[in-house]
């Protein structure tokens, strides 16, 4: 029998809000978060093809938290602080009763500390000073420094991780946190994904790579939409999505508020492309299985799907086919919602802030709209997509992820019995 | 190779004791407040609260890093660098006043090398 994983706390930063409240709110109201890129100075804008991005304005780390070690790490581990921060709160895990060791954190990101690294190497270059690069530089580009300084800022002990596959980063964190409970390493799993990289090199290299919507420069809120005909690549976005995991005796044992049981995690390699999902499917459908087996439901019990959908003309296709595939007449009962049309693409955080949307249609029967599904594509069709709110109660729930390096991720979660 | 060696210099800037520096050192009461300016505005505290005697780790709880950072600002206001085998001296806030005011200071004439001394550099 495997042990019983459950999460007891969210936190966010995202586009549209930071603190999981104003963020489903403005989820449910289907606000957008994406908007026009004022300025990557002295770059001038015209040289992007794509100029619109999901950005968080006027962030300061000190506005949130007291923790002036929190001032060494880059963008994204600071934003990876102030969501677990409030994750840690609303689980009302109280780190003094706590046994130390028996916490582990877990993040995912995608690119780590660009912002810092694209500046020193700008200034390097351009100033040709090896003396003046700054003695933080290494600490605060290193993938894992969102994990370190989550341990260090909350006193977690146990594993401290960081799991790297671009944009499925955080859902592999998820299925990790949940492995690393039931295998009996810890009891609780501060989980997060993070990253933060609208930097000038990352901006223009997916701009090279065409993976960015480009026809929706004048009216931003209108370039990222999932599974619409008129999609035509994705939206850069920037965030942090937190959850805290813990056995369900440990939650038990301190009366905890359980939101949702983390059911179950597969993970594979489509060994294909780095960058091209295969088109027929069958890759994403194999890891959508492995999940729902590892989770003991069949496609029947399912009820909603957070799905990747980025808005890229490939990515949607693909996704739907696989979906297809594995539920066959079961996807014209499903919910289906893509939450990256409101905040566009946050890499490394995409699947922790899509378990913490699907988190929140379990505990509300809300699902948030597909923003911008205004004409449905033929190639990329199911009858849960919406462009509106829906309401429905959810007792089973998938999120997919998948990432450069050819990697899929799925994650089942399940509403906790009364 | 030690990084921080003054050899690393940039062709952009000239090395701190050949930029004229001499001609307008500051004073030694104005390299002081510089100092404690910069180590005040670090530490987030009253300058006021910062004296000569306080020592960088003990007193005022700067760790390796945080010293590092300090001396990073340090050789940025005074145009400095700062090699590796001098960080050990520098205990107090008084050490690096007066280790700035050592380094700022105009060299001893006698000891000053003569252009026709130098060693030659290569052609290319």
């Amino acid at each position: 029998m495997k042990t019983r994983v459950v999460i007891t706390g969210l936190g966010i930063v995202s586009p549209i809000g930071i603190g999981v409240k104003d963020f489903w709110k403005a989820a449910m109201e289907g606000r957008s978060g994406v908007t026009a890129v004022k300025s990557f100075d002295p770059f001038p804008l015209e040289g992007y093809r794509s100029r619109v991005a999901a950005q968080i304005e006027n962030f300061d780390l000190s506005q949130h938290l007291d923790f002036p070690q929190g001032a060494r790490v880059d963008r994204f581990a600071q934003f990876a602080l102030v969501a677990a921060k409030e994750a840690l709160a609303d689980s009302g895990l109280r780190m003094d009763r706590e046994e130390a060791h028996r916490i582990g954190v877990i993040v995912g990101a995608g690119m780590g500390g660009m912002v810092m690294g694209e500046r020193e190497v700008t200034q390097l270059y351009q100033q040709l000073r090896p003396h003046r690069v700054h003695p933080n530089l290494i600490p605060a580009i290193t993938l894992n420094s969102a994990s370190g300084i989550l341990a260090m800022a909350y006193g977690a002990k146990g594993p401290n991780l960081t799991i790297s596959t671009a944009c499925s980063s955080s859902a592999h964190a998820l299925g990790q946190a949940l492995n690393c409970i039931r295998s009996g390493q810890a009891d609780t799993v501060i989980t997060a994904g993070a990253d933060a990289s609208i930097t000038p090199l990352v901006f223009a290299g997916f701009c090279s790579l065409r993976a960015l919507s480009t026809k929706f420069n004048e009216t931003p809120t209108k370039a990222s939409r999932p599974f619409d005909r008129l999609r035509d690549g994705f939206v850069l976005g920037e965030g942090a999505g937190a959850l805290i995991l813990e056995s369900l005796s440990h939650a038990k044992k301190r009366k905890a508020r359980v939101y949702a049981e983390v059911a179950g995690y597969a993970a594979t390699s489509e060994a294909y492309h780095m960058v091209i999902p295969r088109e027929d499917g069958v890759e994403i459908a194999e890891t959508i299985r492995l999940a729902l087996k590892d989770a003991g439901v069949t496609p029947a019990q399912v009820d909603y799907i957070n799905a990747h959908a980025t808005s890229t003309p490939v990515g949607d296709n693909v996704e739907i086919k696989g979906i297809r595939q594995v539920f066959k007449s079961r996807v014209e009962k499903l919910a289906i919602s893509a939450t990256k049309s409101l905040i566009g693409h946050t890499l490394g955080a995409a699947g922790a802030i899509g378990g913490i949307a699907t988190v929140l249609s379990i505990e509300t029967g809300q699902i948030h709209p597909t923003i911008n599904y205004d004409e449905p594509d033929p190639e990329c069709n199911a009858p849960g997509i919406s462009r509106s709110a829906q309401e429905r109660p959810v007792k089973i729930a998938l999120i997919n992820s998948f990432g450069f390096g050819s990697n899929n991720a799925a994650v089942v979660f399940r509403k906790p019995s009364p | 190779m030690n990084p921080l060696a003054p050899t690393a210099a940039g062709p952009s800037r000239p090395a701190a004791g050949t930029s004229g520096k001499e001609n307008q050192m500051p004073a030694e009461s104005h390299i002081a407040d510089q100092i404690i300016t910069a180590l005040a505005e670090y530490l987030k505290r009253d300058k006021k609260s910062i004296t000569l005697d306080n020592r960088l780790r003990d007193d005022l709880g700067l760790d390796s890093i945080a010293t590092i950072e300090l001396l990073f600002k340090l050789e940025e206001v005074f145009d400095l660098q700062i090699p590796d085998e001098d960080l050990k001296g520098l205990v107090t806030v008084g050490h690096v006043v007066k280790y700035v005011q050592k380094r700022l200071a105009p060299p001893p004439s006698k000891k000053s090398p003569q252009p026709a001394a130098r060693a030659k550099r290569p052609k290319k």
